[in-house]
């Protein structure tokens, strides 16, 4: 355990260290959200609501989606794929050190700044924006929230991990990457709530684990589940999250296998 | 003595789909491929005695790399067995792994943008090093590696020789007892060349640690290796002491010679090939059968002051035995 506490605590380090990287990511984020939420507050113009979300309700789902961006959407992928078509990745597999574990060190050190940084924007915007803001009341909304964002967190890490392990067969696997990410940024709901799309699309989308990832958990928030209905989105969750792991360890064990067959 | 790595027929095939020239081939490869299977590593079998220093030695694309990456568990290999430190490598026991490391020149495990201390302590927890031991060895490493203030600086502002050895201090941080050294003096200046070299030296005597090494640096291998294993074609070709791998491959051997007033290259052809001529003094690689004739012939036919018959250096040996691959 404690390699991974060390290998947490160095990548915090190498994180804050990389300045200049860490501030035009976040400048670049902010400009997302920016754009997203003038987008809405156009569309909305006088009207109260659309689509079954209220004014506040709407464009604190962008706000929200700001800080899940942080929180899910920053995987190890494309070291991952870097490391695995450099060779480097030779240098993990002859050290007593399971990557995997590894790789979610290193990646929650990053979202530890990338989240902290994420709620400072979000507070600075609603202070321009003078509140406005929709706030949970229930106490239970907070914490099916936190834990539905925290599998969630989970969930895109190993499902990243997975998608990049195909650098093992294919030198071109940035391309399986770069689709996925562009795709599941859609399907999460992270540029718009899933409830815009046509009906047979998001029942789609729903057998899915995607919209776990931001879509509910931003829904979860907006106190527009029951706590019931939580609790049941998350039980969903977690089998997704079990599934996508066990399927994670395969992937890899098969990668490792043909890397060591074909040679580094 | 006991046997710290024993090889029986190692063999590492490689499959590398072939695909046809042009973009119609291309297109073919992308519903019929087709594969080439490539022998990298062809029936090597070797043992090693614990605390030995051994130089790896073969041309480009021999199977020296891909025999160590086997060693270090990194490869599986096609058929054959081998046995390091009492472990199968390429089951990647953590037991084993705490007992090995295996640094290749051109690769990095430092961090880049912090200063190397932060991987050392990385790796005392990954290997679980106890923090005595850690500072012992640190201190050790660093006292021979020359590192001192180099540790406090970020990985990418140390010069190319600095990271080099810092790279060496990070791989034997837990001390392990089989050293796998892939080109350890690729690109650095002969001085730190020099540095690494003695490093290396000290490490195998203080430690009783086996040490296996490849390099296209003669000066590594005659310097520190008593003993060498050569491949050709991944196939075991010689594997003894290195003076005697000058007796089986020098077929040649050195004739020098002084002479009172200038000689005509020319005319000293037939007598064997002229590998250098300078003012009066010309040099002659002749093969060893017919030494004593050519020899014969010079001080007969010429006005010879001096004549020396030399071994033939062996740098040119191995370099001529690379050449045949």
């Amino acid at each position: 355990m404690k390699k991974y506490l060390t290998a947490y605590a160095i990548s915090l380090q190498e994180t804050l260290q990389r300045r200049s990287t860490l501030i035009m990511d976040r400048v670049g984020g902010f400009a997302v959200i920016l754009s997203l939420y003038s987008f809405w507050t156009a569309l909305l113009g006088d009207k109260p609501g659309f689509m079954g979300y209220t004014r506040a309700e709407m464009l604190t789902y962008v706000l929200v989606i700001n800080v899940l961006r942080s929180l899910v959407f920053t995987g190890r992928g494309w070291q991952l794929v870097g490391e695995i078509s450099s060779g480097k990745i030779s240098s993990y597999l002859i050290r007593p050190l399971g990557y995997s574990a590894y790789a979610l060190s290193l990646d929650l050190a990053q979202k530890s700044v990338h989240v902290a940084s994420a709620v400072l924007e979000v507070a600075l915007l609603s202070a321009l924006t003078r509140g406005a803001l929709f706030l949970p009341r229930d106490p239970a909304a907070w914490l099916l929230f936190a834990a539905s964002a925290a599998l969630a967190s989970l969930l895109f890490f190993y499902m990243e991990f997975t998608v990049s392990c195909l650098a093992f067969w294919t030198s071109e696997s940035g391309g399986p990457l770069f689709c996925f990410e562009l795709f599941l940024t859609f399907a999460a709901g992270a540029f718009f709530p899933l409830d815009v799309l046509p009906d047979g699309l998001r029942r789609l989308l729903s057998a899915t684990p995607f919209p776990y990832m931001a879509y509910l958990p931003a829904r979860v928030f907006l106190e527009k589940v029951t706590a019931a209905e939580g609790l049941r989105l998350l039980a969903v969750e977690a089998a997704w999250l079990a599934a996508v792991v066990a399927v994670s360890r395969l992937v890899w064990r098969a990668g490792v296998n043909s890397y060591a067959a074909e040679g580094g | 003595m006991s046997v710290a790595l024993e090889t029986k027929g190692l063999t590492k095939d490689y499959r590398s789909p072939v695909k046809e020239p042009g973009l119609w081939g291309g297109v073919k490869a992308l519903f019929d491929r087709k594969y080439k299977d490539t022998r990298a590593v062809d029936g090597v079998t070797f043992k090693i005695d614990e605390g030995e220093l051994v130089g790896f030695l073969g041309a480009n694309g021999a199977g020296k790399t891909t025999t160590l990456k086997m060693l270090s568990g990194l490869l599986t290999p096609t058929s054959g067995e081998a046995v390091a430190l009492g472990h199968v490598p390429w089951k990647r026991e953590a037991e084993f792994q705490k007992k090995i490391s295996l640094v290749m020149g051109q690769r990095t495990q430092l961090w880049w943008e912090l200063p190397a201390y932060e991987t050392f302590r990385l790796n005392q927890a990954i290997y679980g090093i106890p923090e005595v031991d850690f500072r012992r060895n640190l201190d050790e490493l660093v006292d021979l590696l020359e590192l001192g203030e180099h540790l406090s600086v970020p990985v990418k502002k140390l010069s190319l020789g600095q990271r080099m050895r810092a790279e060496m201090a990070a791989a034997l941080l837990h001390q392990p007892r089989l050293l796998l050294l892939d080109e350890p003096t690729i690109g650095l200046d002969v001085i730190m060349q020099k540095k690494v070299r003695e490093f290396v030296k000290a490490y195998n005597k203080k430690y009783n640690a086996t040490i296996m090494l490849t390099s296209h640096n003669m000066t590594d291998v005659t310097e520190l290796c008593r003993r060498v294993i050569v491949i050709e074609r991944g196939v075991l070709l010689y594997d003894g002491p290195l003076d005697r791998l000058v007796e089986r491959y020098a077929d040649h051997k050195l004739i020098r010679a002084r002479f009172q007033t200038p000689v005509d290259a020319a005319d000293l052809k037939n007598l064997g090939s002229v590998i250098s001529m300078e003012e009066n003094v010309v040099v002659l690689e002749v093969p060893r059968d017919r030494i004593a004739a050519s020899a014969g012939a010079l001080l007969a036919s010429y006005p010879v002051l001096d004549l020396d018959v030399e071994e033939v250096d062996i740098d040119d040996i191995v370099r001529r035995l690379f050449s045949h691959a």
